[in-house]
């Protein structure tokens, strides 16, 4: 349902609709005003045109109703009927002070005598809107002394019929403008935020990874705001791009370093059995026919080619530079062991190796290796010779967690920042690329970080089951 | 404006005075001016200018000297003009002949269906039942004028005969002063019935069929004198023979002929005071009754 919030619709929309509904506000508004003004001026027409009506019938009706004369006065009124035609008269009567009708319109209805209606009896004007009919009146006096009076019911859904024709145009006229800055509105929006949509379609392709700087044909000229906002957008796309061609060299340097070094690592470790291989191999050729002694010397070229064997697949793995994405095992931790054994033995350090894990958990082995084996490394070379270095690994809960600690200085406070919030004040340095790494693979595994120290430094990672498709977030 | 008039004069007198006043506003003394003045009351045509000036044309033309068409809304405005010779000649009803014979003469007496006759109608509203004036009782009446014979001396004379008057006999009666505007009244609902002269129903029925069906009639009376033209018995001799002579031809011309289609009149007969005795007996039944 938040995506049906009004505050994400696109502005294209949005701003069309916000017209739309100025525009309904606004043309109700005239719309009544309008309708107010036209209803008054009908009332004061109406009052003019009456008074005129009357003035004419009275002077008509006076002598008849001096003389008290039915006839004269049905006379006047029956002459005067298509000469006031307009009016729109539907019954005139002419009243006796005593309220007997002298004469009226239609006789039939009101005969001569009767008593008249009370809509007859004398009234200010009033012009209901809704009804269809108005009675005016006027008294009729000649020298001071009253001679009677005329009351008129006259026909007044002309007024009404005017004043629903105005609506209709009004709300005609009004739906049509409104739609039509609705629609310039959406085209003039469209046209305004087509250059940001632009912009926004090619940072969206860069969160994907592809920067890609704006061509220079479909560049806007540059003294425009869109044209300043293109090429700003070039020179970041550029920057980003230096940046990430910087850090991918940096990163394949120290791998090479890294390479290099684990080559050398590996030869020692390779080079170590060699002497009691080479020492196996003798003792098979001088005594080889002693089974017992030859059973002894076959066993330790086992035991020697094994560990060269181990060290060896340990390497292949780490070092093949494919993704590896099988679920980590309790094999892949022990590999490491293997890998940091000669770095820790060069260091005069002590690996305290507690590892709790059983079976697999369901997070790419490749990145988790990696992980643990920079932390690791790390480790090692900020400790102290004789210095305690600890590796932890349990799964427990449906997270994998991983410890590793050391007696060193403690992580500097960028190291910091960069493993907690994954910024990076400036590009790392060659050599300092471990963490960044680290920071790195830690955010596309989703897993969350813990820091503990000085005194020395505790590394806590917590990667969720991704299997159970929560969020690979813990504390 | 007669400012000049005596205070209190006595009546006749005043009434005479009136009448000269009236006639020297409105129209010129015939003895004084060339002009022939003819006064005509309020018949079927309202205020039909087109006949009047067709009338007027037509008289100028057979008389040699301009002719003048005097109109007045009650019959007793035109006879009291013509009772006092500010009239050369008027078209009145029987009824006002009558009352005025020692001071007129026929001058001809329009032909209307072949004979000098024509009858006095009770009329109502078409969709009324009513079929006799008695069943009339208690109704609101409309009536032409007091000295009109068929539009008020007929049914005050008919209820005299019942022993009755209209102010007892009717709720209420008023005058319309117009034989159209009774027929006006009684379709249109003020009236309930009325009064009015047999041939201007008729004729009215063919030219305005809309407004007489609305009306039936509910009685018609026995044929009675037609209004005649007549003059002042002291009138000039040469000028009375020179208009009868005029009216008694009238069909011989083109548009004399016009103008009696236009009346749906056949033409005019010298007629004789005896024609108008029925008349005189029913304003004696209607006198008597009070």
């Amino acid at each position: 349902m938040r995506a049906l919030a009004p505050r994400r619709w696109p502005l294209a929309l949005r701003v069309p609709l916000l017209i739309t509904l100025l525009m309904v506000g606004v043309a109700g508004a005239i719309s009544k005003l309008v309708l107010v003004r036209l209803e008054a001026v009908q009332a004061t027409h109406f009052e003019e045109l009456s008074d005129a009506y009357l003035d004419g019938l009275s002077t008509a009706l006076l002598p008849a109703m001096i003389r008290r004369d039915a006839w004269e006065a049905f006379d006047a009124l029956d002459r005067s009927r298509p000469r006031y035609q307009a009016v729109g008269a539907l019954l005139v009567l002419v009243v006796l002070p005593d309220g007997s009708v002298l004469a009226a319109s239609d006789p039939l209805r009101h005969p001569l005598g009767a008593a008249a209606p009370p809509e007859a009896e004398p009234a200010p004007l009033h012009l209901e809107p809704s009804a269809a009919t108005a009675w005016i009146h006027r008294a009729v006096s000649e020298g001071g002394v009253a001679v009677g009076r005329i009351a008129a019911e006259v026909d007044v859904t002309s007024l009404a019929t005017e004043r629903r024709a105005t609506l209709l145009a009004l709300v005609g006229v009004n739906a049509a403008l409104t739609l039509l800055f609705a629609l310039l509105g959406w085209l003039l929006v469209r046209r305004m935020l087509h250059p940001v949509l632009r912009l926004s379609e090619r940072l969206g392709q860069a969160a994907e990874g592809r920067l890609q700087p704006i061509a220079e044909a479909d560049m806007p000229p540059a003294d425009t705001e869109e044209g300043r906002a293109y090429r700003r957008y070039n020179a970041a796309a550029a920057a980003i791009a230096e940046r990430e061609a910087l850090l991918t060299r940096l990163a394949e340097e120290e791998r090479r370093a890294l390479v290099g070094r684990y080559a050398s690592a590996m030869a020692h470790e390779v080079n170590n059995p060699l002497g009691g291989l080479f020492n196996a191999v003798r003792m098979i050729q001088r005594h080889g026919d002693d089974p017992q002694r030859r059973q002894r010397a076959a066993s330790l070229l086992e035991r020697g080619l094994t560990g060269i064997h181990n060290v060896v697949r340990a390497s292949l793995i780490l070092w093949r530079g494919e993704a590896d994405a099988r679920p980590v095992s309790a094999a892949d931790i022990d590999d490491l062991r293997l890998l940091i054994e000669s770095e820790a033995r060069r260091r005069e350090l002590v690996l305290d190796w507690r590892h709790e894990m059983d079976g697999g958990f369901p997070a790419p082995a490749q990145m988790v290796r990696q992980v643990a084996l920079n932390l690791l490394l790390n480790a090692c070379a900020a400790s102290p010779p004789g210095g305690r270095v600890t590796l932890r690994a349990a799964v427990a809960a449906g997270a994998l967690t991983l410890e590793v600690a050391d007696e060193g200085p403690g992580l500097p406070a960028e190291a910091c920042a960069l493993l907690l919030d994954g910024q990076a004040a400036q590009v790392p340095q060659a050599g300092g690329l471990g963490l960044w790494t680290v920071a790195r693979l830690v955010r596309e595994l989703g897993a969350r970080v813990k820091i503990a120290g000085p005194p020395g430094s505790r590394i806590i990672i917590r990667i969720h089951d991704a299997e159970r498709g929560t969020p690979r977030l813990a504390a | 404006m007669p400012t000049a008039r005596p205070q209190a004069p006595p009546k006749p007198l005043r009434r005479t005075l009136l009448a000269l006043g009236i006639a020297g506003l409105a129209a010129p003394v015939a003895r004084a001016t060339p002009i022939v003045t003819l006064g005509l009351t309020p018949v079927f045509l309202d205020s039909d200018i087109v006949l009047v000036r067709q009338i007027e044309g037509h008289l100028t033309a057979r008389l040699g000297r301009p002719v003048q068409v005097v109109k007045r809304r009650t019959y007793r405005e035109v006879t009291s003009l013509l009772v006092a010779g500010q009239l050369d000649a008027a078209w009145i009803c029987g009824y006002p002949f009558i009352q005025h014979r020692d001071a007129l003469d026929i001058l001809a007496v329009p032909l209307y269906r072949g004979a000098p006759l024509y009858r006095s109608y009770v009329i109502t509203r078409a969709n009324r039942a009513a079929a006799t004036l008695a069943e009339l009782r208690g109704d609101i009446h409309a009536f032409s004028d007091p000295d009109s014979n068929s539009g008020f001396l007929v049914t005050s004379a008919m209820l005299a005969d019942a022993g009755t008057t209209p102010g007892a006999f009717f709720a209420r009666s008023l005058f319309t002063h117009g034989h159209r505007n009774v027929i006006r009244a009684v379709a249109a609902g003020l009236a309930q019935s009325g009064s009015v002269d047999g041939y201007v129903w008729d004729v009215m029925a063919e030219l305005e069929p809309a407004l007489v069906g609305a009306t039936r009639i509910v009685h018609a009376s026995d044929p009675m004198g037609f209004p005649p033209f007549a003059t002042a018995r002291g009138a000039d001799p040469a000028l009375r023979e020179t208009l009868r002579h005029a009216l008694l031809t009238m069909p011989g011309t083109e548009d004399g002929r016009a103008i009696l289609a236009t009346l749906r009149l056949d033409g005019f007969v010298p007629g004789s005071p005896a024609l108008f005795d029925g008349i005189a007996a029913l304003s004696h039944r209607a006198r008597a009754a009070g």
